[in-house]
């Protein structure tokens, strides 16, 4: 009984003043599920890396499947951490202040998520370094792994602060002092991280539109750059807030407390909408160039991509209208908005959206056939990629889920404590 | 990446992406080399109790930053840029120049039934400071400082001959689930240490002389709105978060809030009350 009190008082010295969390054993048993799955996902990747990539579904036609899906949303999904860092200490949108630790931790779960989904992928991890040492300059894939590498280090740099800032670490003094140093050059991270984000999101899309032998992936663009990279950098932008908005949605009923202020989620959603009404009018144009013009001059009409199933032109449709032009819609129109099911609903299309375009820009350019003794290729992948799959969701789960416990990711949750929540007056429906 | 590397040739694309890779780490290098070097300045500069206090007043909700002329009506809103400390204030010196203070005429305030004597200076972290005739200071803790805390399990006060800074640590306190720092409302040099019953917690030889070391204190006319301000902030710090604050007209506070209500979290109240975040 003294044990057990001894380890509350313990837990409790680093919880944050103010911030209520539920005890330690009701926290053990919702980390003790995704711990489970983050083992058997361990275990799943080990084989990979020590067995090799035969234990996965994928073969020297299909080299991308679902590891690199994964990837590319998670890294679409993690952009809310440039982008909003870029918004806050760069343009000075202080309403941002109360998201920012947040954004940080789902970048860096992101991000840390996919670098060691990429290094099982590529395999040979004590190899890794070849790719910094002898690289090809050439390749978009190198821009890529530069890029992420650094940005990696700078999301870590960026996650300091927010750990030496927890209650019981500052009552050291050097730690004290070296986050409030750090933190005083926290915009310098933000400018160098809005750069790094800008070119690997951009690479990533361009990996694809570059490749001509796969005209339905194939753009294209201006210079060296493919449409995609642009397409890519924008739709990265515009589900990034989206996405924070529906963890911080989340988060706040799974923990039932209220986190952050209803217009700090609006000014999101705003942001957001705003940036995908972009993004859809662009890939609206992108893809009519490609119709009529890109893809008749490979050799190929459009509507030939689309007569394979189950990828048929619904999935066109559903990827610009159902979940862009929707969302946009939704996210932008202010009397939606000030509803929190419709601005989560918006956000969630959004982010299903992001996550349909990388789908089907990784998984249907492979399985569709491209030369003359080519075939329809379908891909379903092992449960050896399934696991590490689930491995990284666990370990974002568990990352998010101790550092809200322990640092405090929401400096506005404090406030709202102590007020009541607002009530929306009644509309009035017309005169009678 | 390594220009030495076998077969490497020089041209534009080398020359951007190389450069924009090296600036990129260079900036990071420098970034974490700058922090680390200005962090060990400051320790060495004593500046650890004043970068405690900015980075504490930093994350105060802003309804506890407000200037103290926004307490007096002086101004709608406005956040304290000197985290409370008014001697480096131009705004305050000229206000007070334009406006001085009202003499206050009665030896001391009664306010919701607590004492505060007018002999003395009030921080806003609750304690008091009160110049001696032999030119040393005394500190305590306000009447609502006092019944906050009731009577402690433990007080950590530092020894004679420790050097004290404005704002910056002067004893800790703990009491319950209660851990909190108290605030020095002056600079200087401990010479005496007391405690809850001796009516005062240290004894100070003031890093300045006369006035000067007071003018970020508040005193006489101001000691009121602050105090009512500091009633509303108590009541809202001891609501629950589910429900709307209440307390009945008319009533005063008990003398040891604590054993009062001890379902309360007071280690949070505390931290809010006594300005630790």
């Amino acid at each position: 009984m003294v044990r057990q009190g001894t380890a509350r008082q313990f837990d409790k010295q680093f919880i944050a003043r103010g911030s209520s969390r539920c005890s330690a054993p009701k926290f053990l048993l919702w980390i003790a599920p995704w711990a489970a799955l983050l083992l058997f996902g361990l275990y799943s990747a080990a084989l990979c890396l020590i067995k090799g990539l035969n234990q996965t579904n994928m073969d020297n036609r299909f080299a991308f499947g679902l590891w690199i899906f994964l990837d590319l949303t998670v890294i679409a999904l993690g952009a809310g951490a440039f982008f909003t860092g870029f918004l806050l200490y760069i343009l000075k949108v202080d309403e941002l202040r109360s998201v920012i630790n947040s954004a940080v931790v789902i970048g860096l779960v992101c991000y840390s998520g996919a670098v060691c989904v990429l290094a099982v992928d590529v395999g040979q991890p004590l190899r890794a370094w070849f790719t910094f040492w002898y690289p090809n300059v050439h390749s978009m894939l190198t821009e890529v792994t530069f890029c992420i590498s650094c940005y990696l280090t700078v999301l870590a740099i960026e996650y300091l602060p927010i750990v030496l800032r927890n209650r019981k670490l500052r009552q050291v003094p050097a730690f004290l002092v070296f986050e409030f140093e750090l933190h005083k050059l926290i915009y310098v991270l933000a400018g160098v991280g809005t750069f790094l984000s800008f070119f690997h999101q951009g690479s990533l899309g361009g990996l694809y539109g570059v490749l001509r032998g796969r005209p339905f992936a194939f753009r294209e663009g201006l210079a060296v750059w493919p449409s995609t990279f642009f397409l890519f950098i924008i739709s990265a932008a515009a589900v990034g807030p989206s996405f924070m908005l529906l963890t911080t949605w989340l988060v706040e009923k799974i923990s039932r407390k209220r986190l952050v202020r209803p217009a700090v989620l609006q000014l999101l959603g705003r942001i957001s909408g705003s940036l995908l009404a972009v993004y859809v009018l662009a890939k609206s144009i992108d893809t009519l160039v490609w119709i009529n013009r890109t893809s008749p001059e490979t050799g190929f009409q459009a509507w030939q991509y689309y007569s394979w199933k189950p990828f048929g032109s619904w999935i066109l449709v559903a990827e610009i209208g159902l979940c862009g032009l929707l969302p946009a819609l939704m996210l932008l129109a202010p009397k939606l908005r000030r509803k929190t099911g419709w601005l989560v609903t918006g956000a969630f299309l959004a982010c299903l959206g992001v996550a349909l375009n990388r789908f089907v820009l990784t998984v249907q350019t492979l399985a569709l056939p491209t030369l003359s003794f080519d075939r329809f290729m379908s891909y379903t992948p092992s449960w050896q990629e399934t696991g590490t799959f689930l491995a990284v969701v666990a370990y974002g789960v568990l990352v998010y889920s101790f550092s809200f416990r322990y640092f405090q990711l929401f400096p506005q949750e404090r406030e709202l404590k102590g007020e009541m929540p607002k009530v929306e007056e009644p509309e009035l429906v017309g005169r009678y | 990446m390594l220009p030495w590397n076998y077969g490497f040739h020089w041209n534009l694309g080398h020359i951007i992406f190389l450069g924009a890779f090296y600036l990129v780490l260079s900036t990071l290098a420098v970034t974490l080399f700058a922090a680390a070097r200005r962090s060990r300045r400051a320790i060495l500069d004593h500046r650890v109790e004043q970068i405690g206090w900015h980075a504490d007043f930093h994350e105060l909700p802003p309804r506890d930053r407000v200037c103290r002329h926004v307490l007096t009506g002086e101004f709608k809103s406005r956040e304290c840029p000197h985290a409370f400390d008014c001697r480096e204030c131009e705004t305050h010196s000229r206000l007070i120049e334009r406006h001085p203070l009202k003499a206050v005429e009665e030896p001391e305030e009664d306010l919701v039934g607590m004492t505060f004597p007018l002999d003395r200076y009030y921080h806003r972290g609750h304690t008091w400071a009160r110049p001696e005739t032999d030119g040393t200071v005394t500190i305590g803790l306000d009447d609502l400082g006092s019944r906050l805390l009731g009577k402690p399990d433990a007080i950590e006060l530092p020894q004679a001959g420790a050097h004290l800074e404005a704002n910056g640590t002067a004893f800790r306190v703990r009491k319950g689930d209660a851990d909190v720092r108290v605030l020095s409302p002056v600079d200087g040099e401990v010479v005496a240490a007391g405690g809850p019953d001796s009516g005062w917690y240290l004894k100070v030889r003031p890093a300045a002389a006369g006035e000067a070391a007071f003018r970020h204190l508040l005193r006489g006319a101001e000691i009121k709105p602050w105090l009512l301000r500091e009633m509303d902030r108590l009541q809202k710090a001891l609501s629950p978060s589910t429900g709307a604050y209440t307390m009945a007209d008319g009533g005063v506070l008990v003398a040891d809030l604590t054993a009062s209500c001890p379902k309360a979290d007071w280690d949070a109240v505390c931290g809010e009350m006594f300005l630790e975040p």
